[in-house]
């Protein structure tokens, strides 16, 4: 960023040309000097020049040839062309390190012509490269090939007390060529012609949001217009510094400087906003029920959700939580958090769409669709809420002719008012969806329901899928080792030399493979297989004989514990594991008349592939 | 209540014009009491919604451009001629299509009810704004059904551009000097404008001359001696116009970005002998 100074210089006819409007430097006994110019022909005292971070740093010039009114100098600005590499655009802010009163002026003028018709993009001041607090600025003011002075009204110079930003601009290329634009004659002046002032929150419409203790809401929407000395209407963009907000309830709801509101209570409360004294149009109307009642805490497994939505886990890419889809959608979003709970508002709702193409989601191993809804207001009779779930096809992206979609409907007394409902919906009741390996859209569509908020939108296996491969490690045991003798466990030191793949003519495959991280005992193709311990074992102190297994496709599974003899007992497993892993405490009594003082093998038969893990006695 | 006469030193429009466009009023006129007496008055005092007392004013009616391309279409309807309840009537100017017209409001007068030779006419007013509104507190003479325009003779007290809110004008026409050519002088207000608060409008007229006066500023002293016509304004005595109108020769056209409505408010219009 390059940085310009310039030494204080001003022609003694210019006192002359401004001097009735110095006057107003005599109005106060302001701490700071209340210099109003900022370039006359050239910088004024203390001024500094930097330029935005982006923009072409050589953008601005003194200019001697192209002034206005024969002066000596003007400021130029050469606007790059689209894809100049020394940068995108011209733009700087013109500051002192000395504060300015400028309490006394009502509006910011210059001189400008360009070398082409042109919208400059922003012009306008309070830019200090710091908090801007007072930046006030117009949007799009247009300049043409002669000299014409322009206007920025102050939209309160009473807050104007200590300003650093003087001046500043912005703009780009015109249909993507650069071009060149003179300003000249900039200063502060207190015009007297600017009038009938308005101002504007939520652009100045009347607002009403549903709102709980603990939800924050923002007054955006902040205008200020001036009638200008031509008589047309200016729109100023303002900072909300320049606002003063109350509210109509403070026990309801509280508004901080900068238009923040938080809701601290039950009630209706009303924040308005004035500037200076002038009351701005439009409100926000908070009614809130007070405390905010949280959907029902997800408490499945994160290894079998996808979540869409949810602070319970983490959620998968989501393009949007409302498409805005033109031009039948009403439905807005005002989407709130409730101590860290971040929950989907719906307003104003006949349908929206809920998009998750990049990826889509291959559903395959889920088996339900979850949603908890909301409708604070009582049910309206023949209210309908619909869920239509759409899979994208095989080329993975929306139309192409291979979309598929099914709709569930729901109505009274599934729905209620006023109480979280919990949806679940099977797949299996999806009978339009051809697939649900792309999954890219859920959409809501209702009849009688202008609002509601929803929450934990997830997909999830209900344990009825079981993968193949275990997603994760089996649980890790919680028993004290002092109370253990371990056969097969990462958590315990086991009983050393054990085999885990005597030859006793099993077809079974065995591995040791790592799942989660975590080593797991695998048997694949499973028709019986041994275990010889490493020494023989005295459990007759232990209860349980505990193994986590885990299988998607045996339709049977037997262990047995033998003691010489040989004497052996089996105990059949529920296979298969469904909802994952299943961790099981078989009482030693069950195996009966195993010598529980003299164990040395255990056995498994049965079919399908297996996995085991934390095989100890306790 | 206080009047005025001025004693004038010099009277070239050049050095008058530059005392009204500078940052220095030159209060120091010199001035001689005169005893005017009241002789007419609406104080327009009426509760809110009133519209003007029919023995003191008239209305013209339609949208027929009257003589100046004027674009609305002039009402008796209290949508734009009423009272406001705080003491002022307002003419109000709206952007409605109205029996064929894109705009309406009001013109009121005082024709067949008051007029008069001389003396002094004076209103208390705010100015409505914007490009292409046209307020005017005016006199016309009781003989224009007779003897025609400009012939009869015309005082304009207050004239206002809507896109130069801080600048009224005062002009006479008559033969030879109407229109275009009419005798007229602008006043520019410092540091303010006619919108955004009320100004007292007036004239004082003479057998030989007529002043024109902003918050009894004198501005302009048309004389006899001034006019390159007949000087017409000892035939016959003068009625009252007041109206706001939209587009026109003299204002141009309103554009999108005139706001509307547009309101003239009037305190109070008196006449004195």
């Amino acid at each position: 960023m390059k940085k310009y100074s310039f030494i204080i210089y001003i022609a003694s006819s210019l006192l002359f040309f401004t001097s009735c409007e110095r006057d107003v430097e005599n109005l106060d006994a302001a701490t700071y000097p209340t210099n109003g110019e900022v370039f006359i022909d050239a910088f004024s005292s203390g001024l500094n020049y930097a330029a935005f971070g982006g923009s072409v740093p050589t953008a601005f010039q003194v200019d001697n040839a192209v002034t206005y009114n024969n002066s000596s100098a003007s400021m130029r600005f050469d606007v790059p062309n689209a894809n100049d590499p020394n940068g995108a655009y011209a733009g700087g802010s013109y500051f002192t390190n000395m504060p300015r009163n400028l309490s006394g002026y009502d509006a910011l003028t210059f001189w400008a012509k360009s070398s082409q018709t042109a919208t400059i993009d922003v012009v306008g001041f309070g830019n200090d490269f710091g908090e801007n607090k007072y930046q006030a600025s117009i949007s799009g003011l247009q300049v043409s090939t002669a000299w014409k002075k322009y206007i920025i009204p102050i939209p309160d110079p009473s807050k104007l007390t200590a300003e650093k930003g003087m001046f500043f601009i912005s703009e780009g290329p015109e249909n993507n060529n650069g071009y060149s634009f003179w300003i000249d004659e900039v200063k502060f002046e207190k015009l007297g012609t600017i009038a009938h002032p308005q101002a504007t929150i939520l652009n100045g419409a009347n607002q009403t949001v549903t709102s709980f203790i603990g939800v924050s809401n923002t007054v955006n929407g902040l205008t200020a217009i001036f009638n200008m000395p031509n008589g047309t209407n200016q729109a100023v963009n303002v900072t909300p510094y320049y606002f003063t907000f109350s509210s109509s309830n403070t026990n309801v709801a509280t508004v901080s400087p900068l238009g923040v509101v938080n809701t601290i209570g039950a009630g209706t409360a009303t924040i308005t906003g004035k500037l200076g004294s002038i009351n701005a149009t439009g409100s926000l109307i908070i009614n809130s029920p007070g405390s905010f009642v949280h959907a029902p805490t997800p408490t499945r497994s994160p290894s079998s959700v996808t979540s869409l939505f949810s602070d319970a886990y983490t959620n998968v890419p989501v393009d949007y939580y409302n498409g805005y889809w033109a031009p039948y959608q009403t439905t807005q979003s005002a989407d709130f958090e409730v101590a860290g709970d971040h929950v989907l508002n719906y307003t104003n709702f006949n349908f929206v769409g809920v998009q998750f193409s990049s990826p889509v989601i291959d559903a395959t191993m889920r088996t339900h669709l979850h949603l908890d809804l909301y409708i604070p207001s009582t049910l309206a009779s023949g209210a309908i809420f619909k869920v239509q779930v759409v899979d994208f096809g095989a080329d993975g992206v929306y139309g192409g002719g291979n979309d598929t979609s099914s709709t569930r409907t729901f109505t009274a007394p599934t729905l209620q008012g006023q109480n979280w409902v919990s949806l679940d919906i099977p797949f299996s009741s999806l009978t339009g969806l051809a697939s649900r390996s792309h999954l890219g859209q859920i959409i809501f569509e209702g009849t009688n329901i202008t609002n509601f908020y929803t929450d934990n939108i997830y997909f999830y296996n209900d344990g009825s899928i079981i993968p193949s491969v275990p997603t994760v490690a089996a649980p890790t045991p919680t028993t004290p080792s002092s109370n253990v003798i371990s056969i097969f466990s990462d958590a315990y030191t086991n009983v050393a030399g054990t085999n885990f793949n005597p030859n006793w003519g099993q077809a079974t495959q065995t591995s040791i493979v790592s799942i989660g991280g975590n080593n797991t005992f695998k048997m694949q193709g499973l028709n019986y297989q041994g275990i010889q311990l490493g020494s023989n074992q005295n459990v007759s102190s232990k209860t349980f004989l505990h193994v986590d297994y885990y299988t998607a496709n045996s339709t049977s599974l037997k262990i047995y514990l033998i003691s010489p003899g040989p004497v052996e007992t089996p105990y059949t497993l529920t296979v298969p594991s469904m909802g994952g892993w299943q961790s099981i405490d078989i009482p030693l009594t069950s195996f009966s008349p195993v010598d529980l003082s003299n164990v040395f093998q255990l056995k498994f038969d049965g079919n399908g592939d297996i996995y085991m893990d934390n095989i100890y006695f306790k | 209540m206080t009047h005025y006469k001025f004693i004038i030193k010099f009277f070239a429009i050049t050095p008058l014009l530059f005392l009204a466009s500078s940052c220095q009023v030159d209060d120091k006129q010199k001035i001689e009491q005169k005893n005017w007496s009241l002789v007419w008055s609406d104080d327009f005092n009426d509760a809110s919604g009133t519209q003007p007392n029919p023995t003191k004013w008239t209305y013209d009616i339609g949208n027929s451009g009257w003589g100046n391309s004027e674009l609305q279409y002039y009402t008796n309807r209290p949508e734009n001629v009423a009272t406001d309840g705080n003491g002022n009537l307002v003419i109000t100017a709206k952007s409605e299509i109205y029996n064929g017209a894109p705009f309406t409001s009001a013109r009121i007068k005082t024709q067949g009810l008051f007029s008069q030779k001389q003396g002094r006419f004076e209103a208390r007013i705010k100015t409505p704004y914007g490009p292409g509104i046209w307020p005017a507190f005016w006199l016309l003479s009781d003989n224009v059904n007779t003897v025609g325009w400009p012939q009869c003779g015309e005082i304009d007290i207050m004239e206002l551009r809507g896109q130069q809110p801080h600048i009224i004008n005062g002009s006479l026409h008559g033969p030879g000097y109407s229109g275009g050519n009419a005798m007229t002088t602008p006043y520019s207000i410092p540091n303010t404008r006619f919108d955004v608060d009320y100004h007292l409008f007036a004239v004082e007229w003479y057998e030989d001359h007529i002043d024109y006066f902003v918050d009894d500023y004198l501005y302009q002293r048309i004389k006899k001696s001034d006019v390159s016509g007949e000087w017409v304004f000892n035939n016959s005595s003068f009625y009252i116009i007041l109206n706001v109108a939209v587009g026109g020769n003299y204002v141009g056209f309103p554009t999108a970005q005139t706001p509307f409505p547009q309101k003239m408010y009037i305190d109070y219009v008196k006449v004195y002998q």
